[in-house]
Protein backbone atom coordinates (compact mmCIF):
# COMPACT_ATOMS: atom_id res chain seq x y z
CA UNK A 1 0.00 0.00 0.00
CA UNK A 2 1.55 3.68 -1.10
CA UNK A 3 3.25 5.47 2.03
CA UNK A 4 3.00 2.43 4.27
CA UNK A 5 5.29 1.86 6.51
CA UNK A 6 5.83 -1.95 7.25
CA UNK A 7 6.59 -3.26 10.37
CA UNK A 8 6.87 -6.02 12.58
CA UNK A 9 4.17 -8.39 12.51
CA UNK A 10 2.99 -7.43 16.26
CA UNK A 11 -0.05 -6.88 17.29
CA UNK A 12 -1.41 -4.51 20.20
CA UNK A 13 -4.57 -5.45 21.24
CA UNK A 14 -6.21 -4.25 24.39
CA UNK A 15 -9.11 -2.48 26.42
CA UNK A 16 -9.26 0.55 28.77
CA UNK A 17 -11.25 0.39 31.63
CA UNK A 18 -13.22 3.43 32.89
CA UNK A 19 -10.27 5.35 34.52
CA UNK A 20 -8.57 4.81 30.78
CA UNK A 21 -6.40 2.08 32.33
CA UNK A 22 -5.23 -1.05 30.13
CA UNK A 23 -7.31 -3.61 31.48
CA UNK A 24 -6.01 -7.27 29.20
CA UNK A 25 -4.82 -7.58 26.23
CA UNK A 26 -6.99 -9.47 24.10
CA UNK A 27 -6.32 -12.11 20.95
CA UNK A 28 -7.11 -10.38 17.59
CA UNK A 29 -8.88 -10.11 15.21
CA UNK A 30 -11.68 -9.34 17.83
CA UNK A 31 -14.50 -11.05 16.81
CA UNK A 32 -18.02 -9.36 16.79
CA UNK A 33 -20.65 -11.31 19.14
CA UNK A 34 -22.24 -14.29 17.48
CA UNK A 35 -25.85 -13.15 18.80
CA UNK A 36 -27.48 -11.54 15.60
CA UNK A 37 -26.81 -11.09 11.94
CA UNK A 38 -23.24 -9.16 11.33
CA UNK A 39 -23.93 -6.59 9.23
CA UNK A 40 -20.86 -5.24 6.83
CA UNK A 41 -20.18 -2.21 4.91
CA UNK A 42 -17.19 -1.47 2.74
CA UNK A 43 -16.27 2.47 3.08
CA UNK A 44 -15.31 4.33 -0.59
CA UNK A 45 -15.63 7.71 0.25
CA UNK A 46 -16.72 10.16 3.10
CA UNK A 47 -19.65 10.35 1.04
CA UNK A 48 -20.88 6.76 2.09
CA UNK A 49 -21.19 7.70 5.78
CA UNK A 50 -24.68 9.23 5.59
CA UNK A 51 -26.22 6.34 3.75
CA UNK A 52 -24.48 3.72 6.15
CA UNK A 53 -25.72 5.39 8.85
CA UNK A 54 -29.21 5.58 7.72
CA UNK A 55 -28.88 1.93 6.84
CA UNK A 56 -27.92 1.49 10.42
CA UNK A 57 -30.74 3.63 11.86
CA UNK A 58 -33.54 1.66 10.29
CA UNK A 59 -31.55 -1.47 11.72
CA UNK A 60 -32.61 -0.06 15.55
CA UNK A 61 -36.14 0.50 14.50
CA UNK A 62 -38.18 1.19 17.59
CA UNK A 63 -40.78 4.44 18.86
CA UNK A 64 -39.63 4.57 22.75
CA UNK A 65 -37.22 7.08 24.02
CA UNK A 66 -34.63 4.22 24.61
CA UNK A 67 -33.91 3.37 20.80
CA UNK A 68 -33.91 7.22 19.91
CA UNK A 69 -30.95 7.25 21.93
CA UNK A 70 -29.70 4.46 20.89
CA UNK A 71 -30.01 5.77 17.55
CA UNK A 72 -28.53 9.20 18.21
CA UNK A 73 -25.15 7.24 20.02
CA UNK A 74 -24.89 4.96 17.01
CA UNK A 75 -25.17 7.80 14.46
CA UNK A 76 -22.18 9.77 16.33
CA UNK A 77 -20.20 6.90 17.15
CA UNK A 78 -20.02 5.41 13.65
CA UNK A 79 -19.19 9.23 12.13
CA UNK A 80 -16.14 9.28 14.88
CA UNK A 81 -15.16 5.93 13.87
CA UNK A 82 -15.25 6.53 10.00
CA UNK A 83 -13.86 10.02 10.28
CA UNK A 84 -10.89 8.46 12.05
CA UNK A 85 -10.31 6.01 9.55
CA UNK A 86 -10.96 8.52 6.48
CA UNK A 87 -8.66 11.60 8.16
CA UNK A 88 -6.64 10.26 10.86
CA UNK A 89 -5.37 7.06 9.93
CA UNK A 90 -3.76 7.69 6.41
CA UNK A 91 -0.08 8.86 7.23
CA UNK A 92 2.81 9.10 4.73
CA UNK A 93 6.03 7.93 5.35
CA UNK A 94 7.08 10.70 8.03
CA UNK A 95 3.90 10.19 10.26
CA UNK A 96 2.27 13.15 8.51
CA UNK A 97 -1.55 12.92 8.31
CA UNK A 98 -2.22 12.44 4.70
CA UNK A 99 -6.10 14.12 4.54
CA UNK A 100 -7.47 16.91 5.97
CA UNK A 101 -10.36 16.42 7.91
CA UNK A 102 -13.48 17.39 5.71
CA UNK A 103 -11.90 16.85 2.10
CA UNK A 104 -13.04 15.59 -0.56
CA UNK A 105 -11.21 12.02 -0.97
CA UNK A 106 -11.77 8.40 -2.13
CA UNK A 107 -10.19 5.08 -1.16
CA UNK A 108 -6.54 4.91 -2.11
CA UNK A 109 -5.33 1.44 -3.99
CA UNK A 110 -4.93 -1.17 -1.80
CA UNK A 111 -6.35 0.94 1.01
CA UNK A 112 -9.61 -1.00 2.65
CA UNK A 113 -12.03 0.87 5.60
CA UNK A 114 -15.15 -1.43 6.80
CA UNK A 115 -17.68 -0.48 9.43
CA UNK A 116 -19.33 -3.69 10.80
CA UNK A 117 -22.21 -3.96 13.13
CA UNK A 118 -24.24 -6.70 15.15
CA UNK A 119 -27.50 -5.93 17.09
CA UNK A 120 -29.13 -8.34 18.92
CA UNK A 121 -32.16 -5.95 20.36
CA UNK A 122 -30.56 -5.44 23.69
CA UNK A 123 -27.13 -4.70 22.78
CA UNK A 124 -25.39 -3.37 19.58
CA UNK A 125 -21.54 -4.28 18.63
CA UNK A 126 -19.58 -1.68 16.39
CA UNK A 127 -15.92 -2.30 14.82
CA UNK A 128 -14.16 -0.22 12.30
CA UNK A 129 -11.32 -1.52 10.36
CA UNK A 130 -8.69 0.18 8.10
CA UNK A 131 -5.61 -0.74 6.48
CA UNK A 132 -3.24 1.59 7.99
CA UNK A 133 -2.47 0.19 11.42
CA UNK A 134 -1.18 3.43 11.97
CA UNK A 135 -2.86 4.00 15.60
CA UNK A 136 -0.72 3.31 18.53
CA UNK A 137 -2.09 2.04 21.96
CA UNK A 138 0.15 5.46 23.89
CA UNK A 139 -1.37 7.15 21.39
CA UNK A 140 -5.01 5.95 22.38
CA UNK A 141 -3.95 6.20 26.29
CA UNK A 142 -2.74 9.50 26.03
CA UNK A 143 -6.23 11.02 24.29
CA UNK A 144 -8.00 9.48 26.33
CA UNK A 145 -5.67 10.60 29.49
CA UNK A 146 -5.48 14.48 27.96
CA UNK A 147 -9.84 14.26 27.83
CA UNK A 148 -10.03 13.08 31.12
CA UNK A 149 -7.63 15.10 33.12
CA UNK A 150 -9.28 18.52 32.22
CA UNK A 151 -12.88 19.21 32.37
CA UNK A 152 -12.19 22.99 30.52
CA UNK A 153 -13.43 23.67 27.54
CA UNK A 154 -10.16 23.77 24.77
CA UNK A 155 -11.23 24.27 21.86
CA UNK A 156 -9.02 22.19 19.75
CA UNK A 157 -8.30 19.43 22.17
CA UNK A 158 -6.78 16.59 20.41
CA UNK A 159 -8.18 12.97 20.47
CA UNK A 160 -11.99 14.05 21.53
CA UNK A 161 -13.57 11.25 18.97
CA UNK A 162 -11.54 8.69 20.51
CA UNK A 163 -12.87 10.10 24.09
CA UNK A 164 -16.22 9.73 22.85
CA UNK A 165 -16.02 6.14 21.67
CA UNK A 166 -14.40 5.45 25.09
CA UNK A 167 -16.68 7.28 27.21
CA UNK A 168 -19.58 6.03 25.37
CA UNK A 169 -19.00 2.50 24.31
CA UNK A 170 -18.99 -0.63 26.36
CA UNK A 171 -15.88 -3.05 26.14
CA UNK A 172 -14.25 -0.30 23.80
CA UNK A 173 -11.01 -1.97 22.35
CA UNK A 174 -8.36 -0.82 20.07
CA UNK A 175 -6.66 -3.56 18.09
CA UNK A 176 -3.51 -2.94 15.73
CA UNK A 177 -1.33 -4.97 12.94
CA UNK A 178 1.44 -1.68 12.93
CA UNK A 179 1.53 -1.24 9.45
CA UNK A 180 -1.45 -3.47 8.13
CA UNK A 181 -4.80 -2.72 10.17
CA UNK A 182 -6.59 -1.02 12.99
CA UNK A 183 -10.10 -2.04 14.27
CA UNK A 184 -11.41 -0.09 16.79
CA UNK A 185 -14.87 -1.52 18.19
CA UNK A 186 -17.15 -1.38 21.69
CA UNK A 187 -20.96 -2.00 22.24
CA UNK A 188 -23.60 0.41 22.86
CA UNK A 189 -26.23 -1.03 25.16
CA UNK A 190 -30.22 -0.11 24.35
CA UNK A 191 -30.69 0.54 27.88
CA UNK A 192 -27.41 2.37 29.33
CA UNK A 193 -26.02 2.17 32.86
CA UNK A 194 -25.57 5.02 34.46
CA UNK A 195 -21.55 5.98 35.67
CA UNK B 1 -30.73 13.54 10.74
CA UNK B 2 -29.78 13.99 6.54
CA UNK B 3 -29.53 17.69 5.77
CA UNK B 4 -26.42 19.91 5.17
CA UNK B 5 -25.65 22.10 7.25
CA UNK B 6 -26.90 26.36 7.42
CA UNK B 7 -28.25 28.29 10.04
CA UNK B 8 -30.24 31.93 10.58
CA UNK B 9 -30.27 34.09 12.80
CA UNK B 10 -33.46 35.84 14.15
CA UNK B 11 -33.42 39.34 15.57
CA UNK B 12 -35.59 39.48 18.10
CA UNK B 13 -35.65 42.31 21.14
CA UNK B 14 -32.67 42.79 23.08
CA UNK B 15 -31.33 38.74 21.63
CA UNK B 16 -30.49 36.93 18.53
CA UNK B 17 -31.41 33.27 18.55
CA UNK B 18 -29.21 31.39 16.13
CA UNK B 19 -31.30 28.57 14.80
CA UNK B 20 -29.10 25.38 13.58
CA UNK B 21 -29.90 22.96 11.22
CA UNK B 22 -28.33 19.76 10.05
CA UNK B 23 -25.19 18.31 11.02
CA UNK B 24 -22.25 19.90 12.61
CA UNK B 25 -19.02 18.42 11.27
CA UNK B 26 -15.69 19.55 9.39
CA UNK B 27 -18.13 20.91 6.71
CA UNK B 28 -20.02 23.09 8.96
CA UNK B 29 -16.40 25.33 9.24
CA UNK B 30 -16.74 27.86 6.61
CA UNK B 31 -20.09 29.43 7.35
CA UNK B 32 -18.88 29.61 11.32
CA UNK B 33 -16.97 33.21 10.39
CA UNK B 34 -20.09 34.14 9.62
CA UNK B 35 -22.28 33.11 11.68
CA UNK B 36 -20.09 35.38 14.53
CA UNK B 37 -20.14 38.37 12.07
CA UNK B 38 -23.94 38.29 12.10
CA UNK B 39 -24.47 38.26 15.82
CA UNK B 40 -25.20 41.98 16.85
CA UNK B 41 -26.21 41.94 20.77
CA UNK B 42 -25.21 40.77 23.91
CA UNK B 43 -27.62 38.13 24.34
CA UNK B 44 -27.46 35.10 22.00
CA UNK B 45 -29.67 32.03 21.87
CA UNK B 46 -28.40 28.65 20.42
CA UNK B 47 -31.02 26.87 19.19
CA UNK B 48 -30.46 23.05 18.48
CA UNK B 49 -33.55 22.33 17.99
CA UNK B 50 -33.31 20.99 14.42
CA UNK B 51 -29.59 20.02 14.69
CA UNK B 52 -28.78 16.75 13.51
CA UNK B 53 -25.32 15.29 14.69
CA UNK B 54 -22.55 17.01 16.39
CA UNK B 55 -19.54 15.40 16.03
CA UNK B 56 -16.04 15.73 17.82
CA UNK B 57 -15.68 18.68 14.96
CA UNK B 58 -18.58 19.97 15.40
CA UNK B 59 -17.71 20.85 19.06
CA UNK B 60 -14.56 22.46 18.21
CA UNK B 61 -16.43 24.88 15.78
CA UNK B 62 -18.98 25.46 18.46
CA UNK B 63 -16.10 26.44 21.59
CA UNK B 64 -14.21 28.21 19.32
CA UNK B 65 -17.65 30.29 18.21
CA UNK B 66 -18.83 30.96 21.68
CA UNK B 67 -15.70 32.03 23.01
CA UNK B 68 -15.23 34.39 19.73
CA UNK B 69 -18.87 35.77 20.55
CA UNK B 70 -18.69 35.84 24.04
CA UNK B 71 -14.75 37.76 23.61
CA UNK B 72 -15.74 40.09 20.38
CA UNK B 73 -19.28 40.71 21.12
CA UNK B 74 -19.40 40.62 25.48
CA UNK B 75 -22.21 38.42 24.85
CA UNK B 76 -23.67 36.15 27.18
CA UNK B 77 -25.21 32.52 25.45
CA UNK B 78 -27.77 30.39 26.20
CA UNK B 79 -28.62 27.26 24.34
CA UNK B 80 -31.62 25.37 23.90
CA UNK B 81 -33.63 22.58 22.14
CA UNK B 82 -30.69 19.90 22.47
CA UNK B 83 -31.31 16.23 22.17
CA UNK B 84 -30.05 13.75 24.73
CA UNK B 85 -26.85 12.76 23.19
CA UNK B 86 -25.87 16.51 22.48
CA UNK B 87 -26.56 17.40 25.96
CA UNK B 88 -24.07 14.71 26.94
CA UNK B 89 -21.32 16.08 24.76
CA UNK B 90 -22.39 19.65 25.65
CA UNK B 91 -21.75 17.75 29.24
CA UNK B 92 -18.59 16.07 28.66
CA UNK B 93 -16.34 18.92 26.30
CA UNK B 94 -17.31 21.70 28.78
CA UNK B 95 -19.50 24.01 26.50
CA UNK B 96 -21.88 24.42 30.10
CA UNK B 97 -19.28 26.08 31.13
CA UNK B 98 -19.23 28.89 28.16
CA UNK B 99 -22.77 28.99 28.21
CA UNK B 100 -26.10 28.19 29.87
CA UNK B 101 -29.28 26.17 29.14
CA UNK B 102 -32.02 27.96 28.51
CA UNK B 103 -35.22 27.31 30.85
CA UNK B 104 -37.92 25.49 29.00
CA UNK B 105 -41.01 28.17 29.40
Amino acid sequence: MAHMKKTTRHIHGFRLNRNGAIVCIPGSPLALPQRGRVHEWRVMSPEDKETIIAHLERLLDGADDAHDFLRQRAALLVDEMLENALYAAPRDAGGGQIFRKGAKRGVLPGEQITLRCAYDGERLSLEVSDSWGSLTPETVRRFIALNLASEGADTDRAGRGLFFMWRLMDDFYVSVKPGEETSIGGALPLYPHSD
Amino acid sequence: MEQSFKFDIRKGIGSDTIQFYGNIDAQADQHFDDLIRQVSTNRVIMDFSTTGRINSMGIALLLRSIKSIKTEKNAEISIQGLNQINTMLFKMTGIFMLASEARAN
